[in-house]
């Protein structure tokens, strides 16, 4: 599966538009999730417990997007968008990570 | 050297002590006027408030002329400790359990430790209030559970329980077969590549959902499923009604398709989902 964030690829010729793909995940709402958070990494300054923690929530919609996509005979993904967005919460951040996209079938 | 550390230690706790007994002795003595002459609302002693308050004051300015320092009004928690053993068990051990019993406790209690007691408090206060909250959105969710599966099950059979509580099930990728079998193009690139169209115009659609805030720990994992349910199909909603619109407006496609999520409400209470896009008719 191919994804990319532009509107075609390259060499390659779309021969069917398959539809709209999408997927979403929810990360967060976790006090402890969000105390570990706070002890940073002493070089750099990043708070790698929630890079892992989105990161992980990335794939879950990436893959779950794939999956949509493979369900609809596509081997790519077009236009691809991947959002972030703080949902807030009363015990923390949560987070909703969001991926959609264009399935296509190209030859 | 050592010798002298030892006797400087030894002259500080006596003075300490000093300091203690008479804090203590100060307390005793307005506890005893307060008794003695019946300073009391509701048949309850003022003197349980103002003896610990004495003896913390006595000893702590004591403290500070003899030894240059305080010591942390220990004859405070003694007079406390000795007025509530006088007051609540030895002089009225028949005292009931009531309401007055209850908040004259706590009122001694705030007097001798204002700062935890008062914490504590607050924090009761917050977590019933909070719980009270939780509860009653918990049986507003109920009742609307039911009411929306009684619509859906009752024809199928009359014998089956609906448990409120059960997760429901959301099929992603049924719904979004659903979706993509609209007759409709929904395309998230700013061009369709080898085909013709038309632009129509610009086209949006809102959909609000209902925002949980996770109080429990022990159920966030439950909440944060619902929620997710909730946001999918608040997108599925929002994708379709963004279709009717261009359906209506002659179009069959959308172009440069964007989902948004954002908080709105007072306290971001609620989820706006938002898509637009342009709407086509591809040839």
């Amino acid at each position: 599966m191919i994804l990319t964030s532009s509107n075609t690829l390259e060499n390659k010729k779309i021969i069917e538009y398959k539809g709209l793909v999408t997927g979403e995940s929810l990360i967060g709402a976790n006090i402890y999730k969000d105390l570990f958070s706070g002890v940073r990494d002493v070089v750099g300054g990043r708070t790698s417990r929630y890079e892992e923690e989105i990161q992980k929530a990335r794939d879950i919609s990436v893959q779950s997007m794939i999956e949509k996509a493979e369900q609809l005979d596509a081997n790519a993904i077009i236009g691809l968008k991947i959002s972030y967005d703080n949902l807030g919460g009363t015990m923390g951040n949560t987070i909703l990570v969001t991926a959609y996209g264009t399935a296509i079938k190209f030859e | 050297m050592e010798f002298r550390n030892k006797k400087i230690d030894k002259i500080y706790t006596i003075k300490s002590i000093i300091c203690i007994f008479a804090g203590t002795s100060a307390g005793l003595i307005v506890y005893g006027i307060f008794l003695f002459f019946h300073i009391d609302i509701f048949g309850w002693n003022l003197g349980l408030i103002f003896a610990p308050l004495a003896a913390g004051y006595a000893e702590t300015i004591l403290a500070d002329k003899i030894i240059g320092e305080n010591i942390g009004a220990i004859s405070a928690f003694i007079l406390f400790i000795y007025t509530v053993i006088y007051s609540f068990i030895l002089k009225n051990p028949t005292l009931g359990w009531n309401i007055i019993t209850a908040g004259s406790i706590i009122v001694i209690l705030q007097a001798a430790f204002p700062t935890v007691v008062n914490f504590i408090l607050l924090s009761v206060f917050g977590g019933i209030l909070s719980n009270f909250n939780k509860t009653i959105k918990k049986y507003e969710h109920k009742i609307k559970t039911r009411i929306k599966n009684q619509n859906i099950v009752k024809w199928e059979t009359k014998d089956i329980e609906i448990d409120a509580d059960a997760l429901p099930i959301y099929d992603e990728l049924e719904s979004n077969m659903l979706l993509n079998d609209f007759e409709f193009y929904f395309i998230t690139s700013s061009d369709i590549i080898d085909k013709e169209y038309d632009l129509i115009k610009l086209f949006h659609s809102e959909v609000i959902v209902e925002k949980d805030n996770i109080i429990q720990q022990s159920e966030h994992e439950k909440t944060e499923y619902l929620q997710l349910i909730r946001i999918k199909d608040g997108k599925d909603e929002s994708l379709l009604k963004l279709a009717t619109k261009v359906k209506n407006a002659g179009g069959n496609g959308i172009i440069d398709l964007t989902i948004n999520y954002s908080l709105i409400g007072f306290s971001g209470d609620n989820i706006q989902i938002t898509t637009m896009g342009m709407g086509v008719l591809i040839k």
